[in-house]
């Protein structure tokens, strides 16, 4: 004990000789760290010690955080109590000792301190506040915090001991972590202690309303004990309650000039925590516009207890009240934008305040998750503390992705896997199968009923189809599917105009198998101008070409197999003067689908 | 029974269904509080079957309490029968004042059949005869008929009834708002009529005492309001409210005033606007126009309280702004009266009387029964 009195007198800071000391006076088994039995032992040393130092205070005089104090010589010496905490947080910050022994001492000390010394304690406290908030000590010693601060929060006056409450408060605040739940009302309990009382029988004397007066005050009840409310009949009471009050209010507006007169801030100053209920006030309270506020306020309240979650599906409003709930809700918050001042300011706030008690509400009924995230995992790319986001140059990163995209890709256009612009005859065979009404395609699924599907195929047939895609006039989508690909009795009907064309075809068809090669060169180069679109096209149709010459078959016989003449379409892309027909064709195309879909649907009329 | 016709009263039936049909248009035309009492209890209502009866608020609201706050919802009002009943005049009882605020009081009521009658308030409060036997049970201590006009060889008018009628207790007089386009002033001790004003060209509605200077302001059909001297008898001024109406050819009659405390304010309604004089200036400071003809018009302090054929009550300020539109019971409001606590009672037509607190709560609403 005298080596631990010692050491509080002891100069210079506590990390010098705090261990030492410790050492001498426990002699633990480990260096740095107690046992259990150590601690305990001493936790009682420094205990007595406390209370001795405490006693002597008080009987010395002196405030008790600065007993000891001397001024003598220039510099002042450290109170010996203040010493003796800061020594043993420094242990229990350091874990030579245990960690909940600090809030041990804190805790005797309050209880031993008058409320003035407390003060100063707390000031300490507070001074401490990160230390004592770091986790290990934290954790060790939470409980004891709160409850010494609930223990001088209970021994305070509410009334006169404002800032001191506050400051413990805001201290709890600081100290805990936001997602505590010892101060939770988890359950939603009302605090139906909270009566207000009010006159029972009519006053004599005095005219006053005396039934209008009952039903205000006894909407208190029910304010008091919202749960109370959902009881259909309890409900019934209260609405009829309700509207009258509320019809009262409504034909008795507040002028700006009655709202004036109360001005905010002396209202602050002479703050009550609840009204008076005399019969002789009514008459007053109800021309007070921040009377009048409350009362609102404590409607819109209830109303959002009864139409928020977090109970149970039978507790549950009914339709039909939900139905009154809105509609009193509605009216209750028109009062409210009507009273003066800033009645719209007013409802604004409060409608915002309740939002975010709504979000309590659910975070309560989640199970009070904590709000702390962990802080990310740092990368340990060596990019350095200072790595700033990417500046997109092109807005973001999609756009500048897609800028690049070619020069990381030098080999795109090349590459033999790349996809390519398919050949008419490949891209059409779905519609064309559709259109054989024996395929008997709904509607719904029909090919020409895919806008997409009718706007690629336009895009494709105007480049490689100048031909087929004119027909898009006459027939609509169904007329640009190239003739061969349909079966011989639906050709018949778009053929008509392809006459002339088909006869063409076949004029070249005669000389086309052996110039089989010519051909194919002319359609090379007509490759080469279009870039990559049409070589699946080439591809496509060389293949089945080898066994057109082979089997000698005429191009009409068989559906799918491409022709010559498309070939021949091909090289004719070249020209010029039909690319700005094209441009024309193009924008006739993108015109006509607008109303291609009703064509279509005639179409199919006809067709079936 | 049924069926049976040999004992059918014919005037009895028609009798019954008169009385049906005259209860159901019952109008109360006048309300007013019983004077000498701090609380708002006893009012008094002159209707259109002529009685003057008096009713007690603290009953009918015990009488209200079982049926609770249902009882507003419904359109179904309580039925209150009078504590004291006078059968007053043949025909509507237009009006009702108090003569004097002391014991000697007497209440004071004119009609259609054109007399003023006065009764002893003591001894009709205080008799003791049931309730249905009275309505001739107090004997009237003044009695005053409008004189009738004599035509060519001597034929004589119809008695001109009275509309309102107007107290001055100081010079012991009774003005009265007459049909026959005159207003009369009566001395209370004599019985005689001291003085005629006549000037206006159509029939009076209403009539108010300017004591501090001894006038009278008189509201006419002919849509004029006049201040007239009670001294020389002579029309000072003639207010005209709608002047600029008059033009389009279109005349509402003027069919309220009300002074204010100070007696420098008048509020006068004609039609369906009510304008604001300040009498020393002689000026229109403000008109006020609402949706339904003003039926009456009363001074709150600084506040005028309006009704009209509308079930509304109106509060607004010397300025014309509304402060406040309560609803009340009659769906056509005659008469509006403010008693000294702040409580406002209306009457109007069914017969119904709405008390409305200084809350602006309805503290009851009751219908008039006859006896």
């Amino acid at each position: 004990m005298e080596v631990l009195r010692r050491a509080i007198l002891q100069a210079g800071p506590p990390e010098n000789f705090a261990l030492q000391t410790v050492q001498e006076v426990i002699k633990p088994q480990k260096q740095t760290k107690l046992a259990q039995d150590e601690n305990q032992l001493l936790e009682n040393m420094l205990r007595t010690l406390l209370q001795e130092l405490a006693s002597s205070a008080v009987q010395s005089g002196e405030p008790i955080m600065q007993y000891g104090q001397s001024i003598d010589d220039g510099e002042t010496s450290h109170a010996q109590i203040p010493r003796l905490l800061d020594i043993v947080l420094h242990l229990c910050e350091n874990e030579h000792v245990e960690g909940g022994m600090i809030f041990q001492l804190l805790e005797d000390l309050t209880e031993m301190s008058t409320m003035k010394n407390c003060k100063d304690i707390f000031g300490y406290i507070e001074s401490k506040q990160d230390i004592l908030g770091k986790q290990e000590l934290f954790a060790r010693g939470k409980l004891v915090m709160l409850r010494t601060c609930n223990q001088l929060l209970r021994r305070l006056s509410k009334a006169n001991d404002v800032v001191f409450c506050g400051r413990i408060l805001m201290f709890l605040a600081h100290f805990f972590p936001l997602s505590e739940r010892s101060a939770v009302n988890i359950k939603g309990v009302f605090n139906t202690s909270n009566e207000t009382k009010y006159e029972k029988d009519p006053p004599d004397g005095i005219p006053v309303d005396f039934n209008f007066y009952k039903t205000f005050w006894s909407l208190q009840e029910y304010f008091c004990n919202p749960a109370v409310t959902l009881v259909p009949t309890k409900w019934q009471k209260f609405a009829s309650s309700l509207t009258v009050v509320l019809n009262t209010f409504d034909s008795q507006p507040l002028s700006e000039e009655e709202g004036d007169t109360n001005d905010l801030e002396e209202e602050a100053a002479t703050f009550n925590i609840k009204y008076l209920t005399s019969t002789k006030l009514m008459g007053l309270e109800l021309k007070d516009s921040s009377f009048r506020r409350h009362v609102l306020v404590q409607c819109l309240i209830l109303f959002d207890y009864l139409k928020g979650p977090g109970k149970n599906d039978k507790d549950l409003p009914s339709e039909s009240m939900k139905e009154e709930i809105k509609s009193c809700e509605e009216r209750v918050k028109k009062l409210l934008e009507m009273t003066p001042p800033k009645g719209g300011d007013f409802l604004c706030s409060i409608e915002h305040i309740l939002d975010r008690e709504k979000n309590w509400v659910w975070w309560k009924r989640d199970g009070c998750p904590p709000f702390e995230k962990q802080p990310m995992e740092r990368k340990a790319v060596g990019d350095g503390p200072k790595k700033r986001r990417p500046r997109w140059r092109l807005g973001n990163k999609e756009l500048s992705q897609l800028w690049k995209w070619a020069d990381q890709n030098p080999n795109a256009l090349t590459d033999a896997q790349r996809v390519r612009t398919p050949a008419i005859s490949e891209y059409w065979k779905p519609l064309a199968e559709d259109m054989d009404p024996s395929a008997g395609i709904e509607a719904e699924y029909h090919h020409k009923n895919n806008r997409v599907y009718c706007w690629k195929g336009l895009r494709v047939s105007a480049r490689q189809d100048l031909d087929g895609f004119s027909r898009f006039t006459d027939h609509g989508i169904e007329g640009v599917v190239p003739l061969e690909l349909l079966p011989p009795h639906v050709r018949s009907k778009y053929q008509a105009k392809a006459n002339d064309r088909s006869k063409r075809a076949k004029k070249e068809d005669s000389k086309g198998a052996p110039s089989q090669a010519e051909e194919n060169q002319i359609a090379t180069s007509a490759n080469e101008i279009d870039g990559e679109g049409i070589r699946a096209d080439l591809e496509a149709s060389a293949a089945p070409m080898d066994t057109d010459a082979t089997t000698g078959t005429s191009n009409n016989s068989q559906g799918g197999t491409p022709t010559p003449d498309e070939q021949q379409k091909q090289s004719s892309d070249t020209d010029i003067g039909q690319e700005a027909g094209q441009l024309d064709a193009d924008a006739e195309a993108d015109a006509g689908m607008m109303d291609g879909e009703t064509d279509a649907e005639v179409d199919l009329d006809v067709v079936g | 029974m049924c069926g049976d016709a040999t004992k059918w009263d014919e005037d009895a039936y028609r009798g019954s269904i008169l009385k049906e049909r005259e209860i159901l248009t019952r109008t109360v035309f006048r309300t007013v509080w019983a004077p000498l009492n701090p609380t708002p209890d006893t009012i008094v209502v002159a209707s259109s079957d002529g009685s003057i009866a008096s009713y007690s608020i603290s009953s009918c609201i015990s009488k209200l309490q079982p049926l609770g706050l249902s009882n507003s919802k419904a359109q179904h009002f309580l039925g209150a029968e009078p504590d004291g009943f006078l059968q007053g005049h043949d025909g509507p009882a237009y009006d009702v004042k108090f003569y004097c605020d002391n014991d000697d009081a007497l209440l004071l009521s004119c009609g259609d059949d054109g007399r003023i009658r006065g009764w002893r308030w003591n001894e009709f409060k205080e008799s003791k005869v049931p309730i249905h036997l009275q309505g001739d049970h107090v004997k009237p201590v003044l009695d005053l008929v409008n004189p009738q006009h004599k035509g060519p060889w001597g034929a004589l008018s119809p008695i001109p009834e009275n509309n309102a009628i107007a107290i001055d207790p100081q010079g012991g007089s009774i003005f009265s708002a007459a049909g026959d386009s005159s207003a009369y002033c009566w001395d209370v001790e004599s019985s005689k009529i001291k003085m005629v004003f006549k000037g206006h060209s159509d029939y009076l509605h209403c009539v108010v005492v300017r004591k501090s200077a001894s006038q009278i302001v008189t509201g006419s059909e002919d849509g004029t309001a006049r201040i007239w001297d009670c001294k020389s008898g002579k029309c000072i001024k003639v207010i005209d409210p709608v002047r600029d109406k008059k033009l389009k050819g279109f005349i509402s009659c003027v069919s309220c005033v009300a002074l204010d405390a100070s007696e420098s304010w008048l509020a006068c309604g004609s039609g369906q606007s009510l304008s604001v004089w300040n009498l020393p200036a002689s000026e229109c400071v403000s008109n006020i126009s609402s949706h339904a003809p003003i039926q009456d018009v009363i001074f709150d302090d600084n506040q005028i309280l309006s009704v009209g054929a509308e079930p509304l009550l109106n509060r607004s300020d010397i300025n014309g702004v509304i402060l406040s539109q309560i609803q009340c019971a009659p769906q056509s409001v005659f008469s509006v009266s403010r008693h000294p606590s702040g409580v406002v009672s209306v009457g109007g037509y069914g017969g119904l009387v709405d008390v409305i607190s200084q809350f602006g709560s309805h503290l009851c609403t009751f219908c008039c029964q006859g006896i």
